[in-house]
């Protein structure tokens, strides 16, 4: 296993090259990849808003957004702009802190979780040894974000949408949290980078969805629950409760959570592309087909190769996880509360407790396959 | 302990006939997608309304004998109709005439009854105003010539609907001059049951 590009020590050795001290050099490489990445996040969650559109129309034969630059490419752009300009209504009688603050309490730890998530070998901001544990406890906070703007809208929708909120973002939280245990203990470690790389060697064969199948499958249906998508999305239910916690949100505060909530889409989808798709890896190793050819894999142009197939790799999985949540939006009709906690606790929880069981025994008796 | 077995097997089965559901409804929406969208694109494309299809009213004004049956067969008696006894020709003189469309329910039994003719059903369909009393058209208004889809106005491209389409064709866009519908036309059924 090659390290492929590391873009940091590049960018130092340049840097010294030029005259500086390593250290300064290391004060100005910080804050490039998080600026970086937060600017792709962004871009990547209007971009999955415009893909909800166009394959929402799609769906039910319409055209979607057409006359906003080329396939309306622009519509989410005009989207962020109107919202910007958009007057930003304090209610009177709620309470003005919590209000302002459980949008960012939302936007933020979604934000925040990014900082786990690899597009490369070297291409992430920063390899934590806790790494997807920290996702885990980086989403519990958005419960509180939503139950604080369900109660503090003084509102009798908002309130509930708050409370549903909660209730579903802590009972979906176990049997994620399971899955991703059954993951960390095949590959020994809860880093990204090592989960992926425990991936690699045989192609699309050595995938963890293979492996855990039932881990996958559960794992997509409490990430769904979390980020109140289609089956799950009672917090919001438009017919009941207008729009949930988020009926007395306008302008900006109203865009945190938008971009929070689409934001959160790309996140647990790139994480099952982490997680279960191998990564960047791709379907057959560059590794192989280097070797066929006969190229060494430390040739700077196959390396730049790589590390551009991975991102490429990475965004094709996860906007195939997306287009999979969109299409079940139309699919799937809308599960009622005692349903939604009867599935979370009832299924979801045992059955994701028998995968990490069996996990463990398959660990045991197969160590070759199941990472001993 | 067999019976809790039995109790897992159902489970089981259950769960995997409700993913079997799912996976059958997205195969659904996964085959919609690759149908034409059925869009028109309104004020850019019209859809020519069928042969008898129901829009505004035309009136033609001297036509009209004053005998009010269209007010008799109207539901709500909606068509005013102003006139006056000529005493030297001996004959009713027509002052004014106006249907409110605003309250018309379009079911044309005064064109149906009009013994003269001079009622008939036009294709304009687009009557929104801004003020439900522009809605009230008098008889210079229902004279008017009526707003056609198919020669009116050149930024409008006239569509098919479904029925009027070839065979086996579902999309009324770019057809080339002179495509028929499936089936006879009414006029050549005529010709037959003549014969």
């Amino acid at each position: 296993m090659t390290s492929g590009i590391d873009l940091q020590a590049s960018f130092i050795e340049v840097l010294t090259g030029l005259g500086l001290p390593a250290g300064v050099a290391k004060v100005l490489w910080l804050p490039l990849p998080m600026v970086i990445i937060v600017a792709a996040v962004t871009v990547l969650a209007l971009v999955s808003t415009w893909l909800e559109r166009k394959i929402s129309a799609a769906a039910q034969q319409r055209i979607g957004p057409e006359y906003m630059g080329p396939l309306g490419m622009l519509a989410p752009v005009a989207d962020v702009i109107k919202l910007l300009f958009k007057e930003d209504i304090s209610i009177a009688k709620t309470d003005p802190w919590l209000f302002a603050i459980a949008p960012l309490l939302v936007f933020i730890p979604v934000f925040l979780s990014y900082i786990i998530v690899p597009f490369g070998q070297n291409l992430l901001i920063t390899d934590l040894s806790v790494g997807i544990f920290i996702w885990i406890s980086l989403s519990s906070i958005a419960p509180i974000g939503l139950l604080m703007a369900g109660y503090s809208s003084n509102n009798k929708y908002s309130l509930l949408g708050g409370l549903r909120a909660a209730a579903q973002s802590i009972s979906y939280e176990i049997p994620l949290a399971l899955a991703v245990l059954a993951i960390a203990m095949m590959s020994n470690s809860l880093s990204t980078i090592d989960i992926v790389d425990q991936q690699s060697g045989y192609g699309i064969l050595s995938w963890n969805i293979w492996r855990q199948p039932i881990g996958f499958l559960i794992f997509w249906i409490a990430a769904l629950a979390e980020c109140e998508r289609m089956p799950f999305d009672l917090p919001e239910a438009e017919e009941e409760l207008v729009a949930g916690y988020q009926t007395e949100y306008s302008s900006v505060k109203f865009m945190l959570f938008y971009a929070g909530s689409y934001a959160n889409l790309v996140l647990s989808a790139l994480l099952v592309s982490v997680l279960y798709l191998g990564g960047w890896e791709s379907p057959i190793p560059v590794s192989w087909i280097a070797g066929w050819i006969n190229v060494s894999e430390n040739t700077p142009w196959l390396q730049l190769l790589t590390a551009s197939l991975g991102i490429i790799m990475t965004l094709f999985k996860t906007y195939l996880m997306v287009f999979i949540a969109i299409l079940l939006r139309w699919t799937v009709p809308r599960v009622r509360i005692d349903q939604l906690l009867d599935l979370g606790w009832k299924f979801l929880l045992p059955v994701s407790l028998v995968n990490l069981l069996v996990t463990a025994a398959l660990k045991l008796t197969f160590p070759v396959a199941f990472g001993g | 302990m067999l019976k809790f077995l039995k109790q897992v097997g159902d489970y089981t089965k259950e769960a995997v006939q409700a993913a079997k559901f799912i996976g059958q409804g997205l195969s659904v929406t996964f085959d919609h997608m690759q149908r034409r969208p059925v869009t028109v694109q309104y004020p850019y494309e019209k859809l020519i309304p069928s042969e008898r299809f129901r829009g505004r009213i035309h009136f033609e004004f001297d036509k009209c004998i004053s005998c009010e049956v269209c007010v008799r067969v109207c539901p709500i008696n909606l068509p005013v109709v102003d006139w006056e006894f000529n005493k030297e020709t001996k004959k009713k003189k027509l002052n004014h005439y106006s249907i409110d469309f605003g309250v018309c329910i379009f079911c044309g039994n005064c064109v149906e009854y009009c013994p003269t003719n001079c009622l008939s059903m036009t294709e304009e369909y687009e009557l929104s105003t801004y003020d439900r009393h522009e809605l009230n058209y008098d008889n210079v208004a229902l004279g008017r010539l009526p707003y056609s889809v198919v020669n009116s106005d050149p930024m409008v491209t006239p569509l098919r609907e479904l029925v009027y389409l070839p065979k086996g064709v579902l999309d009324p866009h770019d057809l080339p001059a002179n495509t028929r519908r499936p089936g006879q036309l009414p006029e050549e059924i005529l010709e037959t049951t003549e014969k």
